[in-house]
């Protein structure tokens, strides 16, 4: 029994760092799944989101001294709010201009697509670099979920849990938002067959730009929720769009619970080879990849992706 | 018609390309030594910075690069070297060592540099390194400080600038041993840096009554240390030794302080670069740690050395230089002041001058004289153990300098026996 007291934190953790995981994936997933669109910019726009929450956060608006300092005023737990709620925003938008630079590559070769995505991946770092700078920034969290939480006798981080929970929160509306709303029935009927779509009256670009907004939405928001726990810098993207990527591969392209899944098998696979064989803890998710790919190539949920459904 | 057409394009195509034929001499690459020849201005002295602009040490890569750029610009400044123009080229090498290899190539073959400058990650710096030595070119290792770079990976034309991981560990861990105890807990990145670093702190631990009780190795890139912190309760060292660099470091510190572990079990970073602390908040930067140079240190010339940076520098997110700037300085100033020195590029000629390398404590702005180890090419110089500064004087004064200790008390014994350095001889001539 005492050999499952020492394994139970690693396995709280292991589920903790999953469902991070795939909320990092669940953007990715929105637009591969409904797109056929890998988007390598998954990453660049995850730093955006991280760096759009800074400035909501802590602002300088050097034309308007007086706006910024009432704005400060404001408690630290509403600026955060603002920015959960305002920064995917931002990047959505951002997000738009960008689907709209991807239409012309629509029914050609994906290697186009692929190379604009990484093209704006580059560009997208270095603006980041240009505006905010290399350095590393911090990304301030309210009191009431800073410090730590005493279970058994370890120590957990608040936010960690908080993370986790937000995680969780946009998995169940995402979910509900696919399966229970007429907009997302039209988003799934998009990913089965455009072309019905199309002649059913249904403005396929308007329907692309709009999941393209809503998967960058959701990179930006994962990029607030990880900003205090991986740190803030332009390169952060690179650390990002690796594991989102195998996340909807192994989980089956297009599929939300694939992904979800997906998430927290690699977050248990990181989380226990960290505590008990560290060195292969970054390869683990990578063999779980080709374990699971060699028996089943469409990933685990791959039948029943909203391409299937 | 149509073969007027064809005749008129045909023409306009000839012309062109004759044209450009007949300015072709007047361009290309370095290579074209004819036209130098001709003319009356020197042949610039080309330096190849090989620094990270990407991956774990893109921060650090920034900073030492314009350590040797303020170096060469002060050259300038004088009227060059050897009445030449000091010309910079960089490359991103990725924090990767292949990228490492095809750059110090491309340097040496196209693009003519007379020497290379530039490392933070250690198996960068040899893959660097080898493809010098293949050709003769000398390069200065300038912030990595694995002790293998000194050691079995040395090379005759590879001078090392940064104090390395054994020198380090024998600053702070028997210290540390006194104060907080016997038990210790090594997190050691899995790299070649990490990895000998933490041999060097196992063997000072051991060696002084203490014990290892474990070693978690933690992969490149590690953004999530929750399973790392976990282990390390259940564990209850008194101490954890970290070997851990980079983008890596930040992500641990802030994680370390969200689980309120900064304070207990005592922590030790073997080496705390600059710009891996700069901007994470007093609480991040917990624990004793080393250094070989501090901007608030109280010698001659620092203050001077502070302001140039911020004079050349202003809108840089860094704003006061750190150890690693200074080393890519300190390491560029010297390469150019031994080969006025020795009057030539001539490698057999600059590798013996750097050899026999003696800089004063004040000449380098630190508390004891440097001097470099011909048996291993590693510059001996002081090491400072500091902590965080409870009571900063000005914005960016978060470290308290703990203790200096002299070069001779902190000598990687065992480098030399490791090193074997290839004859002089045996290196091929090179100069540009």
């Amino acid at each position: 029994m005492d050999w499952f007291v020492q394994l139970l934190p690693h396995l709280v953790n292991g589920v903790a760092l999953g469902l991070l995981f795939a909320l990092l994936a669940l953007g990715f997933m929105l637009i591969v799944g409904v797109m056929e669109t890998i988007n390598l910019a998954h990453g660049s726009l995850f730093a955006l989101g991280m760096y759009a929450a800074v400035f909501l956060i802590t602002p300088k608006l050097g034309w308007f001294p007086e706006t910024q300092a009432a704005y400060l005023a404001l408690p630290l737990g509403t600026r955060y709010a603002i920015a959960l709620l305002i920064a995917p925003v931002l990047v959505g938008i951002f997000g738009m201009a960008l689907e709209l630079c991807l239409r012309r590559t629509y029914g050609k070769d994906p290697l186009y697509g692929l190379l604009l995505t990484f093209g704006a991946a580059l560009v997208i770092e270095e603006l980041i670099r240009v505006v905010w700078g290399s350095a590393e920034r911090q990304l301030p969290v309210p009191e009431s979920l800073s410090g730590a939480v005493l279970i058994g006798d370890l120590l957990y981080a608040r936010y960690r849990f908080f993370a986790a929970g937000f995680a969780c929160l946009m998995i169940g509306l995402l979910w509900l938002f696919l399966e229970k709303t007429p907009y997302g029935a039209i988003v799934k009927a998009g990913a089965h067959d455009s072309e019905m779509v199309r002649a059913l009256g249904i403005n396929l670009s308007r329907l692309r730009l709009f999941v393209f907004a809503l998967g960058v939405g959701l990179a930006a928001i994962a990029g607030v929720v990880m900003a205090p726990i991986w740190g803030v810098r332009p390169q952060v993207g690179v650390d990002a769009v690796v594991p989102a990527f195998l996340i909807i591969v192994l989980g089956g392209v297009g599929s939300l619970w694939g992904a979800v899944t997906a998430g927290l098998l690699v977050g248990l696979a990181v989380g226990l080879t960290g505590a008990y064989a560290s060195e292969w803890s970054l390869l683990s998710m990578y063999l779980l990849f080709i374990a699971v790919v060699t028996f089943r190539s469409r990933g685990l949920f791959g039948k029943k992706s909203v391409l299937d459904t | 018609m149509n073969d007027r057409r064809k005749l008129l394009k045909t023409s306009a195509l000839a012309a062109l390309g004759a044209g450009l034929y007949g300015v072709a001499p007047f361009y290309g690459p370095w290579k074209t030594n004819r036209a130098w020849a001709q003319s009356a201005q020197k042949k610039p002295l080309v330096i190849g910075l090989t620094m990270d602009s990407s991956g774990q040490y893109a921060a650090s890569g920034a900073d030492e690069r314009l350590g040797a750029m303020m170096a060469i610009k002060e050259f300038n400044a004088k009227g060059g070297v050897l009445g030449r123009q000091v010309e910079a080229i960089h490359m991103d090498t990725e924090t990767t060592p292949a990228t490492g290899t095809r750059i110090a190539e491309r340097m040496i073959t196209r693009n003519d540099a007379a020497f290379l400058v530039g490392a933070v990650h250690s198996g960068v710096a040899n893959a660097i390194s080898q493809v010098a030595q293949k050709y003769g070119c000398v390069y200065l290792n300038t912030n990595s400080s694995s002790p293998t770079e000194a050691g079995k990976d040395c090379h005759r034309v590879k001078f090392v600038w940064d104090g390395n991981g054994t020198n380090f560990s024998h600053a702070i861990v028997k210290n540390a041993m006194k104060v907080n105890g016997k038990n210790w807990l090594l997190l050691t990145n899995d790299y070649v840096w990490g990895h000998t670093t933490s041999k060097a702190t196992r063997a000072i631990i051991e060696a002084n009554g203490g014990k290892v009780v474990d070693e978690l190795l933690v992969p490149q890139n590690t953004r999530d240390f929750a399973s790392y912190l976990l282990k390390i309760q259940q564990i209850k060292p008194d101490v954890v030794a970290t070997a851990v660099g980079g983008d890596d470091i930040k992500a641990l510190r802030q994680q370390v302080v969200q689980s309120k572990m900064n304070m207990k079990p005592a922590w030790i970073n073997n080496q705390q670069d600059w710009p891996d602390v700069y901007g994470l908040g007093p609480d991040a930067i917990f624990g004793v740690f080393g250094t070989n140079w501090y901007w608030k240190l109280d010698l001659p010339g620092v203050k001077e050395f502070v302001a140039a940076y911020q004079k050349q520098y202003p809108g840089v997110a860094i704003q006061t230089p750190g150890n690693v700037y200074y080393n890519g300085y300190m390491a560029t100033r010297e390469l150019l002041r031994a080969v006025e020195r020795v009057g030539t590029t001539n490698n057999l000629k600059v590798i013996p001058e750097l050899e026999n390398l003696k800089v004063s404590a004040k000449d380098r702005m630190q508390n004891f004289d440097a001097y470099m180890n011909p048996a291993t090419h590693q510059l001996q110089q002081t090491i400072y153990m500091a902590s965080y500064n409870d009571h900063p004087t000005e914005k960016d004064d978060i470290y308290k300098i703990l203790a200096q200790v002299p070069p001779q008390e902190v000598e990687d014994k065992d480098a030399a026996g490791a090193c074997k350095l290839e004859p002089l001889a045996a290196t091929p001539s090179y100069e540009q």
